[in-house]
């Protein structure tokens, strides 16, 4: 399975994908050669391969040499503009949740106002 | 009197197909069913001002429709329309969800109550005939990556079709 080439422009497309959140599921424990993050999931080498060039190019993860190996880690910073497109997400969802609610406690008030 | 929030909803991407967003009301089920599903209730909390709701109907049974249409401050007209499938009041409905601004998007959006202790669980559903349905909502496009597009687009969202 080979990353959609014409999807992977930025973070929002690059943690799209089910295997790439895998991988970077992995490496939230540690720097890690390719070797040990094809033993953590269940993927081959050369799609791990594919999918770190997708996250690398995006910035999410950094690659390093330590002789002969080189060693991927998450570059957190990255995700920012995720966790922001999510706190507006979920703001704006309560905004909506919240005046439903206002509006059964008002509803409520008045029940028991014309009760009483 | 600080009205006594049940917190923040929780939204969940539990597969690539839907959204689930549960949040708890203060309120007993049947009441929570007919502030969702009533046009008279709707048409009052439907808008986060300043947009405005013009349209709201609702035709509550098995094949009846709903339809919502609002405007925004800056004149942006946002609509929703589709038949219901399934109506159980007062703790389901499921119904097609069509957004006009994703003409090409096929939904199915299922509403859910339960109540315990008083306490209602809302939980909304809504499940995407296909991956591309809900990458409108996570796709991210790099040439619009302003984060105002993407709440744009979010809006559809939370705009529910019964609202």
């Amino acid at each position: 399975m080979v990353p959609r080439a014409s999807t992977t422009s930025d973070v929002f497309n690059a943690v799209g994908d089910v295997h790439r959140r895998a991988i970077l599921d992995v490496l939230l424990t540690g720097e890690k050669p390719v070797g040990a993050i094809v033993r953590d999931v269940s993927m081959s080498q050369p799609q791990v391969s594919r999918h770190l060039r997708v996250l690398g190019e995006v910035g999410l993860v950094r690659c390093r040499a330590d002789g002969r190996r080189r060693l991927y880690r998450l570059a957190p910073e990255q995700l920012q503009p995720l966790h922001d497109w999510v706190a507006k997400y979920e703001r704006a969802i309560n905004d909506r949740l919240d005046r439903i609610e206002d509006y059964l406690e008002e509803l409520q008030r008045q029940g028991e106002g014309s009760g009483t | 009197m600080a009205p006594d929030r049940h917190g923040s909803a929780v939204i969940a991407f539990p597969n690539e197909l839907e959204v689930v967003i549960t949040r708890e009301f203060d309120a007993p089920i049947a009441l929570v069913f007919d502030v969702l599903t009533k046009p008279e209730h709707v048409s009052r909390w439907g808008a986060t001002p300043p947009d405005r709701m013009t349209e709201c109907s609702i035709d509550l049974r098995v094949g009846g429709s709903y339809h919502s249409s609002f405007v925004t401050g800056d004149g942006t007209v946002f609509s929703f329309n589709g038949i219901y499938l399934e109506v159980e009041p007062p703790v389901r409905t499921v119904e097609t969800w069509h957004f006009n601004c994703w003409p090409d998007v096929e939904a199915v959006e299922t509403m859910e109550l339960q109540e315990h202790a008083g306490v209602t669980t809302f939980t909304w559903r809504l499940a995407f005939s296909d991956k591309a349905g809900r990458d409108h909502m996570t796709s991210f496009d790099g040439q619009q990556d302003s984060l105002d597009e993407m709440e744009y687009r979010l809006r559809s969202l939370l705009n529910p079709s019964r609202a």
